[in-house]
């Protein structure tokens, strides 16, 4: 009798949660929907299919689900159903945002009702209200820079009353990096993939300190229109890809491109990666998310460094002294010299002096000298505060040019006219339109001209694998180095009065100087190593300068360049350059290049050429 | 209010809710001020990975690092200080006697909105007492603070531990 009641009891008392059975016309109707394919990170494959970026075997209930959205969704269906027990492990509350969607596209009324602690507890605690894309500007000091990043901020429902976004939450997409590789295999590995990619999730105040003060980066903050919901289901969607693996390319499957994706969570219909099939250079994707209309409103914020150049840039030659005094030794406070200043002229250098310590101290071990004196700067700082730093926003950085250019050009080398057809997969250089760009930084990546001299006689001019400058101007509190590096194929003067393409490393050395508001001198000690075949030596090395006048006019920028390579083998080579380029519009450019060669092989070349630079993705 | 809302937050999780000191050195209560930051400075190679080493975090520790909840000032279960260079803002921000860290201190210590720019001007005047020394750690300006705020009519009533 009891063991009949107790069975019946079973019968009654068992979950009468089962998951409904669906036709094969909705699973794949709902599995080919944006939204679905967006939450699975999916992309069509190459021969038909699908394929998603995620590399991670945790993100899928199905046992081939990375490659069938249909399979992925009926399993997910199922998984929605295990029995509540499970906890925090149970579909539900592994995958919320997929839960959210299935439930109302399918109407699921009756699903068991797992306690999802862990996720309550985080979500509650991000307390997700609106976002932010956040763009940190390029470094000059660090041209790889110049691609930029970006990563979102999430604020919370108080950050908008309380006016701090300091408690607000960062999420990155970036490669982990596991052991300590050494720099160049990091940035080769980081290139082509040798990391996987994953989310993280930190107080956005770690990463305004990693930008502003460790890597003297501006930054800049696009505060989105999303609404609290669509925030919302883009934060479940981040728990959703918690510890999980993608794969991480630098150029293409990097932190914007995963970005965008989140955005396509958050607001469906938006299409926004669609627009980047090849690469997905950070600033382009800034540019694509503010055409979307997403954007309400952009805020900037200088880096430690520019601040501290702003406040001293007020300053005459004697105050800068003071200031390198104070900052070597704060007993120069009670200076008589100093104290005979006016009152706002001592707050003035006490503040440029505190930040050059700190900054002088960045991304250092604490210093108990270092630290005192600061702190002594800080009390001073404190009787007799500075006026609050107003700085002058710069140009917009998706205003810039366009990253990728073509080219099209005509000139004559000594009495033979020519056309030349160029592409530069990316960047900027010296001469490049301007807006938006630091003036004296140079990053280009893959670039091929061709020249079809008169006569139909095709060669190739260049091939540019990378070519990098960066001409930053010491001042008097600071004093970096300028440096450059370059390699690639190029064109120079072979024994019979001809141009012989020759392979080639260089690099250089040296300091840069402002001489005006927007002219820079600069000059720098170079290496060069070639395989020239004029050459006896299968490798040639030489030795040499490079100099010259960096130009921001009316029109555009112009260069005014001489450079030496002298070889151990007794070739010198030498020339002499005028560029100047007008900016007709945003994305683009004319620039008429004049250019004198010498050397020991042939006799002075002249070559003139007027190009048409037309920046477009 | 925030400093609630966090409190009990970490109190569910927490297996050392009744410790009464704020925990060990990763709490983050022994940093001190101008404590070094953490992370790399760019090279110019390092940009191409934009990433993190060690851990990938994803937020909120659970509480089981054995640091104290009891305060107001955690953040992510640790304190508020600990975060990269919090203690140096806080203390240049007063100096000056405005600023966005200023500010959210105040907001972390549950100071009412309109309180808040009296806030600023008592503790930039009493800055001399809140950061003692240049060695001073987050433990003791967090009780410097109350301190200072204790002695104030219109403050006093934040001067309460969480």
């Amino acid at each position: 009798m009891l063991k009949r009641l107790a069975s019946l009891a079973l019968l009654f008392c068992a979950p009468v949660h089962a998951a409904p059975m669906l036709d094969q016309g909705r699973l794949q109707q709902l599995a080919s929907t944006p939204y679905w394919i967006a939450l699975g990170h999916y992309e069509t494959g190459k021969l038909g299919g699908w394929r998603s970026y995620v590399d991670d075997d945790a993100f899928f209930l199905a046992h081939d689900g990375a490659h069938h959205p249909d399979r992925e969704l009926k399993a997910t269906v199922q998984a929605l159903y295990a029995p509540a027990s499970l906890g925090d492990k149970h579909a539900q509350c592994v995958f919320p945002a997929r839960t959210r969607w299935l439930k109302e596209q399918l109407g699921l009324q009756d699903l068991p009702q797992p306690q999802c602690q862990e996720f309550k507890t985080w979500y509650q605690s991000i307390d997700p209200h609106s976002a932010a894309l956040i763009f940190p500007a390029a470094y000059l000091n660090s041209p790889s820079s110049m691609f930029g990043h970006t990563l979102l901020r999430i604020d919370q429902s108080t950050t908008r009353s309380d006016d701090t976004t300091l408690l607000s939450y960062a999420i990155n997409f970036g490669a982990y990096i596991e052991g300590s590789d050494n720099s160049i295999l990091y940035a080769w590995k980081g290139l082509a993939g040798g990391y996987p990619g994953l989310f993280a999730l930190m107080p956005y105040q770690e990463k305004l300190s990693e930008y502003r003060s460790l890597e003297n980066r501006d930054l800049w903050e696009y505060q989105l229109d999303l609404t609290p919901e669509e925030t919302g289901r883009m934060v479940e969607h981040v728990w959703e890809l918690k510890q999980i693996q993608f794969d991480y390319f630098f150029f293409d499957e990097n932190c914007s491109y995963r970005l965008l994706e989140l955005l396509q969570v958050a607001r469906p219909g938006l299409d926004l990666t669609s627009q980047f099939p090849l690469t997905a250079i950070p600033t382009d994707t800034v540019k694509a998310v503010k055409q979307s209309g997403l954007v309400a409103s952009e805020l900037y914020r200088p880096s430690r460094e520019r601040e501290l150049l702003a406040r001293a840039a007020p300053l005459d030659h004697d105050e800068k002294r003071q200031v390198l005094a104070v900052s070597a030794d704060t007993a120069q406070l009670q200076n008589p010299a100093f104290k005979a200043l006016p009152r706002e002229r001592q707050a003035l250098i006490q503040d440029a002096a505190y930040r050059l310590e700190r900054y002088r101290a960045n991304g250092q071990e604490r210093d108990p000298g270092q630290a005192k004196r600061s702190f002594e700067l800080l009390r001073a700082i404190n009787s007799n505060p500075p006026p609050p730093l107003a700085i002058e926003r710069p140009g917009l950085p998706e205003d810039g040019h366009d990253s990728r250019t073509w080219q099209l050009g005509v000139g004559t080398r000594e009495d033979r006219a020519y056309a030349e057809y160029g592409l530069r997969m990316a960047y900027h250089d010296l001469n490049d339109n301007a807006y938006g760009f630091p003036l004296g930084a140079q990053i280009e990546i893959l670039q091929l001209k061709v020249r079809q001299y008169e006569g139909n006689d095709w060669q190739v001019q260049r091939l540019d694998l990378a070519t990098i400058r960066s001409l930053t101007p010491r001042n008097e509190l600071l004093k970096p180095w300028s440096w450059q590096v370059a390699g690639g194929l190029e064109r120079v003067p072979g024994k019979h009065d001809d141009e012989v393409l020759v392979s080639h490393v260089n690099g250089g050395a040296g300091g840069t100087w402002q001489l005006g508001d927007d002219l820079l001198g600069f000059a720098l000690g170079t290496v060069r190593v070639e395989h020239h075949n004029d050459f006896a030596q299968f490798i040639a090395p030489a030795a040499g300068f490079n100099g010259g006048l960096l130009w921001r006019n009316g029109l555009g920028n112009m260069t005014l360049e001489a450079k030496g390579d002298y070889f151990t083998n007794g070739e010198v080579r030498r020339s002499v350059s005028l560029n100047q380029q007008w900016e007709i519009s945003q994305n683009l450019g004319l620039r008429l290049s004049a250019s004198r060669q010498f050397s020991h092989l042939s006799t002075a070349q002249n070559e003139v050429m007027l190009e048409v630079k037309w920046y477009h993705y | 209010m925030k400093r609630i809302l966090l409190g009990t937050l970490f109190t569910v999780a927490s297996l050392n809710a009744m410790a009464d000191a704020p925990g060990g050195p990763n709490c983050g209560w022994g940093n001190m001020l101008f404590e070094g930051q953490r992370g790399t400075p760019a090279h110019f190679l390092a940009s191409t990975t934009n990433g993190t080493s060690g851990n990938a975090t994803f937020g909120m520790t659970s509480g089981t690092n054995g640091c104290s909840t009891k305060s107001a000032l955690t953040y992510g279960g640790k304190s508020w200080f600990a975060m990269n260079g919090m203690m140096n803002e806080l203390s240049e921000d007063m100096a000056m006697g405005q600023g966005e860290a200023l500010t959210t201190y105040a907001v972390v210590l549950g100071v009412a909105p309109e309180d808040r720019a009296h806030f600023a001007s008592v503790t930039h005047d009493h800055f001399n007492q809140i950061f003692s020394s240049a060695d001073v750690n987050a433990e003791t300006v967090h009780s410097n603070t109350l301190a200072v705020l204790k002695n104030d009519p219109r403050l006093a009533k934040y001067a309460t531990e969480a």
